[in-house]
Parts: structure tokens; C-alpha cells; sequence
């Protein structure tokens, strides 16, 4: 099978097999059609495969009539801010993100920074899908332009979202784990101006990755020791494009990727309550503390382009998934783990108390979540089964199925980047996580594979 | 021409209208068949100075990246710099993008071979097939490389061009010169170069990527006579061709420039002397006083590039200004008959004027007939069967010879229309000669 995936967010393969110039090329002929030739804010990571796409796109753009606004090695929020910052067109973010290194993507960012949602997205696919491209005339071609002074902007408007001065005032020692992506120069600036020392790990932006970049609990057992043997205060693993974070404490406790949003949530709801956003797969936590300032929760379906973009038009002040993706509203139209990461500071610096003390204030809720790699058919008639399996529970079918009980939900979905179908079970106690997730895998590998085996 | 017949693929590359034909989806795939044709190792890339070449140039880098090359990029490079620097560095292969003198809304990609060599027309072929096949080998993610600037390749070319002339006795004339660039890849270049041999120097239109000036000869001819300078030279914006005013602000006929490093060729090297079948005879007869042979080949760089490493030919050329010394660089290389012309100057101790004056003289008649193509080559026949007892050559069109006057009528490989030039005695007798060709090649109906 050709590993690839084409979605309304965005184009993911794995190079070579699925992701080609050519259809790189195709993608960013098709973008600036779809903004009608106007500049284009572009930012990679740092994965060796990143600069043969970013070629594909830079031609691909010129050839559209765009003006390309060169980030270099950036991240995705730099990109989504550059686009709405600079009056762009839009902004394309060329990586993997959370994926291994074998794979890339590409990433739309509309006029105001946010993702290109549903209605956008199927419009630069009925673009793309006519081929019916926008040709500039070769005299107006100009070559990319680097925009130095935007990074510089961008680091100005995350501080001014920060009460910069109480974190200044704790000294902070914070170690981070880069994953040999695009952010460790913004980072250091970033934490520099919040006078906190930055331990860095994997800060090497060589796209060499140590281990896997999603910020799982799994992939931070480095940093876990590290935070805890060099007496940090806490340590943060950013993702290879700076959109998702996982946090460790002091005591070097690696923290599910879940607590990305409701440790943010401590922050928004006490210093700016309001609507939180987040999709039907993740964690209840979230709840939990809106509930505790009188505040609400809306489910979307999973895709940062669904989340943000709902928290955007609701007014919302925070939106956010269980992978550790968090957009502080009003201040990010995108997941920004830099800013997330300023957030946890400023409520550890307004508290006084430290990260596993928050942690102590949220829920201790049971998640268990696996998947299934599964043919795009075959992930369908799970889906498929799942509805049937739980017509007579009211289920949520927006996004694959999600049945919620009084102590616990399970959401059955396929995954929008990877042949993958996912099952996220969470409860009030282990047994009854492990009693629903275990049930819902042994159903879907028997509607799938027809045996119960692994 | 209408759309559909703006993009060429074939034995000289791939040439088309940007915003129309020539699209970065062609120069992606077509690079990644080039780089499957060369193998995973350094391919040199390169632009002109058109506002077109980097997103043709980008398209490119990323084909070549897909399937394991590793593009050494040198920026804007004139094609002869590009070649050397394949030649130089051991690069498994080359691709300028540039499309010399047409309009600005053209571009093209030509390709070049391990030794900085354009592709002969049976590689090209092979390379259009790859293409064509559509199936090129990526590699993965790991193995991909990545890209290296270089900004050492003029000063490389430079070095080669200066090892093979006489630079002592060049800067012992201190020529006083006019050099056009005509806002061309090459104006850095040529400015270094003859300021290393030592020359009094006046630099116009050396502005790379300003607009090409429309009439700039007329303005070369008058600087060098207005300056006092010892000649001046017109370089194409390619920098692979170059014409020569004289000291009194005279244009020679293009095939000059030729026949003067060929002369002067010849007496440091020796022949044989390799030129395509539209050379004026004017060789013939400078190989005749050096007692070498004249080796004709069809119209191409690669032809007659070919034909000169076949035959250990160390000078050649074709009429249209385009030297080759295939010991100092085998590709036409405005820079290497620049050098070559001021060290024959310098050997000769006169003027532009008087080894002018010292060269066989022809008057040249030419012209360019359109056709529909099919009614190309019955065309060819009405000529060939009227010239029949003199016909020489069949090797690229029709060329007949007479002891006073030349003539040679070919296709042209990418248009359908066919060139025809006449050489005799005197103007008159060149241009009768051409007229009857043409009556013949396009009958009245």
C-alpha cells in the first residue's frame, strides 16, 4: 500500500513510497491557486527529507505567482503566525510532526494563521483534485525572501501573553527536550527573556531523532532522569514542530501527554475563564476543571483544524487535544507548545506550588488508549460495527463512535494521518478502563481480522 | 506557436513557456529521470539570470533529492562554468537552467554528462524514455541527501581558463577593452577574468538580471570607438557565445569569432578542426594553409563535441559564435575565445582590424523560410535534386559546394523552419545564391 494520506489539514506520506515531489508540487500549485497568488509564509523541520519538499513547494508557489516568505527551519506556530502576522496569504508548515522520520507532511495554514478547516481544506482539494492550477507569468517570479524580523514578532507576542514578570522573578531551571526539531533557538530565546535556565536535551537540529517526537510519557524517559538528576523544576519534551508538549515533573514523573490541556486549563480558567474546546478522545480532566470555575466544555471531532477552529468562532479561551497540542485563545490561532509551556510556568510561578502539586488538583482518571493497524477498508467497517454495537447507548458518531457512561466513555475512530484505527478508553478507575478498552480491541480485531489474536 | 507546441522534450532538454507549458511538475519529474539516469551522486545545478530560474531550479533540486542525487546548487552560473565545474568536481552529472537568448517568458533545462558534456542525442533519447517510463526509483527518507552551495565555480573555471593561455604575454598588450554582458549569467566572470589578464577595462550592461538591452551593440561599437580601445566583445546572456567589434567600433560576422581562435588554434595545437556543417568555409581554408583536416559534423554542441574527443580535435566550433577547445573546456565557452583572441592579438602584435584583415573574406547571406512541417522535407528534395552534381554533404539538411560560392540549407530540430545561408565571393553573388535556394525550398503558388 502507498502510505499516504490526503486530508482537508493537510498532504502526509512517507517520503518516497507516498509523499513525491511531484504530488508536493502538485499540493503547492494547488495552494496558491487556492489563495489566489498571494505571499506565502513557509517554515520546515528540521527532517532530512524537509528540504527536498521545501524545494517542491518553493517551486510549486512560484510558479502560482506567490511571493514566498522563507522561515527556514521554523516551527508550525511560527508559520501560522508569520501568515497572519505579515498579511499573507497563507503559511505552509512542511513536516512530520509527531510522526518517525520516515514520514513528512505538509501543512495549511489560511490568512489568519488557523489551519485550513473542512470547508478550506475541501476547497484546495477540489483544486488540487482539477489540477487546474494558477500560472504566473515567468517575469513576475521573485526568488524567496527570508523575513528575519518575524521570529522577533512572534517572540514579543507569546511574552506579552505572559505575566512575564512573576515568572522573572522564580528563576526557574527547566529542561527540555527538543527532539532534534526545529525549536531549540526559539525556545532559548524564549525562556532566556523569562529568565528560567534551559537545560536542553536533543537540541541538535539535525533531524536525527533520539526517539519518537510524540511527547508520550514512553518517549520522555531521558528527560525524566535528566529533570530529576540535574534538580529542574520541571522538564518539557516539544514535539519536532513545536505544535504538542508533555510535561515531567520535578521528581522526574513523566506525565501522560493528557496533561497538556487540563494543567493549561488551571491557568485559563483562573486568569481567564471562559469556553474550552477539546475533541471527543480526550481525557475528562479537562471537565473537571472548567467545571470547578463554572465553566463549559465542547467536544469536537479529533484534528486540530476541528478543535481551534470551533474555539476560534465560539469565542473559547482555550482548545485543546489529549496528543499535548494546546492553543491559548485568543493569543494563538494554532497549537503552540512554547506558549503552553509559558502558561505552566506562569501558574507555577503565580502559586507557588510545584507541577506535581498541580497534578495532585485534577482527577485521577484511568485512560488506556492502543491502536490498530488496519487497511483503510477494514478501519471503516470497524467504525462501521462500532455503531451497530452501541446503537442503543446514544452514541456520538461525529467522529468515529464515542458511547459515554456515567464512569467512563470509549471513542473508536480512524486515525485522520495513518492506516491506523484508534480505540481510547478512559474511567474512573484502572479496572474499568481496562474492562472497556480491553472489550473494544477484542471486538474490532474480530470484525477485522475475524480471530481475537493479536 | 500555439500552446500546445510551447513545450519541448527532447534531444537538447526540455524547453517551454513559463506560466504556460513549462511547469514545475515537468522539471520535477524530468529531474528525477535525469537523476535516475546519473545515479545517486553530486549533480551541479545552476540558473541564468531569469526570474524563473529558481522556481524551475527549485522543482529540480527536489526531483533530484527524491531519488538519492545530492545537488551541489552554484546559484547564477553561466552553462561553460556550470560544465567545467561538473568536470572539476567529479559530479555524476549537471543541469543549467537557461535559455540563452529567447524571450524572456522561455525557459529550458539542458543536461549535462559525468564530464560536464551535454548529453548526445542517443542519452537524451534514453532520458526521455526514463521519463517517459515514469517510474523513478526514491529513496527513502534516510537517504536522502542534502544540498551543498558552491561558490567556488568561476574562480575554478577562471583558473583552468588562465593555465591554458599565455597570460604574461596577454597582460604584457594591456588591452584596452569594451566588454557586453548583455546583463547575462557571465558579467561577474568575464569582468575577473580580463582583469586577470591584466586588461584596461570598460564593463556594459553587467548588470545580471537587469532587463537585456534591446539595441546594445550599437552601443558596444560606439564605446569602443569613443574609448580608443583595442576591440570589444558581446557576449550572449548564456556567456557560451561571444562577437568581436574591431578598433574602429566594426561588428564582425559572428563566424569570426571563430575562425580566429581556430587560426590561432590550429598553429598552438594542431588539428584536426571540428565545426558543424553551417561553418563558413572560411575554415576549410585556414585548415588548408595549417595542413590539418576538417572533420563537419551535423549542427549541436554535442555533435561536435563528440567529434572532436572521437577525433583528438583540440579547436572547433559553430558559426554562431560558439567556441570549443576541448582541452580547456569541451562545451562552447565565450570565456576560452575571449582569452583565445587576446592571446592571438598578443602572438600577432596588430590590430583586430589587421588579422581581420589577414582571413579569408566571404560574403555571407542568410535566411529563415517557415514551413508547415510536413511540407519540410519534400522541400529538402526540390533542393537537393536542383544542386545534385554539387552536393557535398547530406549530414544535417543539404550543403553544395562550387570553386566560388557555398550553400547550406538544414531543418531546424525544434521549429519547423528551415535555415539556409549562402557564402561567395561577393554580396551579390551570396545573395543570388541564397535566392535561388529559397524559390526552390518554397516554390510560388
Amino acid at each position: 500500500m502507498r502510505e499516504l494520506k490526503i486530508s482537508p489539514g493537510g498532504v502526509r506520506g512517507v517520503v518516497g513510497s507516498g509523499l513525491t515531489p511531484e504530488l508536493t508540487v502538485d499540493f503547492a500549485c494547488a495552494f496558491a491557486t487556492w489563495c489566489g497568488g498571494e505571499a506565502v509564509a513557509v517554515a520546515r523541520d528540521t527532517r532530512r527529507s524537509s528540504e527536498m519538499i521545501r524545494a517542491a513547494v518553493v517551486a510549486g508557489l512560484l510558479s502560482g505567482g506567490c511571493e514566498v516568505i522563507d522561515l527556514g527551519v521554523g516551527s508550525s506556530p511560527l508559520a501560522s503566525f508569520a501568515a497572519r502576522e505579515l498579511g499573507a496569504g497563507g503559511g505552509i508548515a512542511i513536516t512530520g510532526s509527531h510522526n518517525d522520520a520516515r514520514w513528512n507532511a505538509l501543512k495549511f495554514f489560511g490568512p489568519d494563521g488557523l489551519l485550513l478547516n473542512a470547508v478550506a481544506g475541501e476547497e484546495l482539494l477540489d483544486v488540487y483534485h482539477a489540477a487546474a492550477y494558477r500560472l504566473a507569468p515567468a517575469e513576475a517570479m521573485l526568488p524567496p525572501a527570508a523575513a528575519p524580523e518575524v521570529e522577533e514578532r512572534y517572540l514579543e507576542h507569546l511574552l506579552a501573553a505572559l505575566d512575564g514578570e512573576a515568572i522573572r522573578a522564580r528563576g526557574f531551571r527547566v529542561a527540555v527536550d527538543f527532539c532534534n526539531g526545529s525549536c531549540a533557538p526559539l525556545a532559548a530565546r524564549f525562556l532566556a527573556a523569562l529568565r528560567c535556565e534551559l537545560v536542553p536535551l536533543n537540541d541538535e537540529p539535525s533531524g536525527e531523532f533520539a526517539h519518537l517526537p510524540a511527547p508520550t510519557a514512553a518517549n520522555m524517559r531521558q528527560l525524566a532522569t535528566l529533570t530529576r538528576y540535574l534538580g529542574a523544576d520541571l522538564g518539557a519534551a516539544v514535539n519536532v514542530d513545536g505544535d504538542r508538549i508533555g510535561f515531567v515533573t520535578a521528581e522526574g514523573r513523566p506525565l501522560s501527554e493528557e496533561y497538556a490541556l487540563p494543567l493549561a486549563a488551571l491557568n485559563r480558567m483562573e486568569r481567564r475563564p471562559g469556553l474550552v474546546v477539546t475533541n471527543h478522545s480526550t481525557s475528562r480532566m479537562v471537565e473537571a476543571v472548567a467545571a470547578r470555575y463554572g465553566q463549559q466544555v465542547q467536544r469536537t471531532p479529533v484534528g486540530e483544524g476541528y478543535v481551534v477552529d470551533c474555539g476560534v468562532a465560539e469565542e473559547a479561551v482555550l482548545a485543546g487535544e489529549g496528543s499535548g497540542g494546546v492553543a491559548i485563545l485568543p493569543a494563538t490561532m494554532t497549537f503552540d507548545a512554547l506558549l503552553t509551556l509559558g502558561v505552566v510556568l506562569e501558574t507555577l510561578a503565580t502559586t507557588g506550588a510545584g507541577l506535581a502539586e498541580l497534578v495532585a488538583q485534577l482527577p485521577a482518571f484511568a485512560v488506556r488508549k492502543s491502536e490498530l493497524a488496519c487497511p483503510p477498508d477494514l478501519v471503516y467497517r470497524c467504525v462501521e460495527a462500532f455503531r451497530d454495537r452501541h446503537a442503543a447507548e446514544a452514541p456520538d458518531t461525529s467522529d468515529g463512535v464515542r458511547v459515554a457512561w456515567p464512569d467512563g466513555w470509549l471513542h473508536v475512530r480512524a486515525s485522520n494521518t495513518e492506516p491506523l484505527l484508534r480505540v481510547i478508553a478512559e474511567a474512573d478507575t484502572a479496572e474499568r478502563a481496562d474492562a472497556i478498552h480491553e472489550a473494544a480491541l477484542t471486538f474490532a480485531r474480530r470484525v477485522a481480522f475475524g480471530h481475537e489474536g493479536g | 506557436m500555439p500552446e500546445a507546441l510551447s513545450l519541448k522534450i527532447g534531444a537538447t532538454g526540455v524547453r517551454g513557456v513559463v506560466g504556460e507549458s513549462l511547469t514545475p511538475q515537468v522539471v520535477t519529474a524530468y529531474a528525477a529521470a535525469f537523476g535516475t539516469y546519473c545515479g545517486a551522486g553530486p549533480i551541479v545545478v545552476g540558473t541564468d539570470t531569469r526570474p524563473s530560474g529558481e522556481m524551475l531550479k527549485q522543482a529540480a533540486i527536489s526531483g533530484l533529492l527524491s531519488v538519492g542525487c545530492a545537488p551541489v546548487d552554484l546559484g547564477i552560473a553561466p552553462s561553460p562554468v556550470l560544465q567545467h565545474f561538473v568536470r572539476a568536481s567529479g559530479a555524476f552529472g549537471g543541469v543549467s537552467v537557461t535559455s540563452g537568448h529567447q524571450p524572456p517568458e522561455w525557459n529550458a533545462l539542458r543536461f549535462f554528462g559525468p564530464s560536464g558534456i551535454v548529453l548526445r542525442p542517443n542519452q537524451a533519447a534514453e532520458l526521455t524514455d526514463l521519463y517517459h517510463q515514469g517510474a523513478y526509483p526514491r529513496v527513502p527518507a534516510e537517504a536522502i541527501a542534502g544540498v551543498r552551495r558552491d561558490e567556488t565555480a568561476t574562480a575554478r573555471h577562471r583558473e583552468t581558463v588562465l593555465r591554458h593561455v599565455n597570460v604574461e604575454r596577454i597582460r604584457g598588450r594591456r588591452f584596452k577593452l569594451v566588454a557586453d554582458c548583455a546583463n547575462g549569467a557571465g558579467s561577474s566572470a568575464t569582468r575577473e577574468l580580463l582583469e586577470a589578464l591584466g586588461c584596461d577595462l570598460v564593463m556594459l550592461n553587467a548588470e545580471p538580471g537587469a532587463e537585456p538591452p534591446a539595441k546594445h551593440l550599437g552601443e558596444l561599437a560606439e564605446a569602443v570607438r569613443t574609448g580608443g580601445a583595442n576591440l570589444g566583445f558581446a557576449q550572449d546572456p548564456d556567456a557560451d557565445r561571444v562577437a568581436l567589434v574591431d578598433e574602429s567600433g566594426e561588428m564582425l560576422d559572428e563566424g569570426c569569432t571563430v575562425a580566429l581562435c581556430v587560426r590561432h588554434g590550429l598553429r598552438r595545437w594542431g588539428g584536426p578542426v571540428v565545426v558543424n556543417v553551417a561553418t563558413s568555409r572560411m575554415i576549410d581554408d585556414l585548415a588548408a594553409e595549417a595542413g590539418a583536416e576538417v572533420v563537419r559534423t551535423k549542427v549541436g554542441e554535442s555533435h561536435v563535441v563528440e567529434a572532436m574527443l572521437a577525433r583528438g580535435a583540440a579547436i572547433g566550433g559553430e558559426e554562431n559564435g560558439g567556441v570549443i577547445a576541448a582541452a580547456i573546456n569541451p562545451c562552447r565557452d565565450s570565456f576560452v575565445a575571449m582569452a583565445l583572441v587576446l592571446e592571438a592579438l598578443a602572438d600577432e602584435g596588430g590590430t583586430l582590424s589587421d588579422m581581420r584583415a589577414t582571413m579569408p573574406v566571404y560574403a555571407v547571406a542568410r535566411t529563415v523560410l517557415e514551413f508547415q512541417p510536413r511540407e519540410v522535407p519534400p522541400a529538402m528534395r526540390r533542393l537537393q535534386r536542383l544542386y545534385e552534381g554539387n552536393v557535398t554533404s547530406l549530414l544535417d539538411g543539404v550543403t553544395a559546394a562550387w570553386p566560388d560560392r557555398w550553400l547550406q540549407a538544414r531543418p531546424s530540430s525544434t521549429q519547423p523552419v528551415v535555415r539556409v545561408s549562402a557564402e561567395a565571393d561577393t554580396a551579390a553573388a551570396a545573395e543570388a545564391l541564397l535566392h535561388e535556394a529559397a524559390e526552390c525550398l518554397q516554390p510560388p503558388r
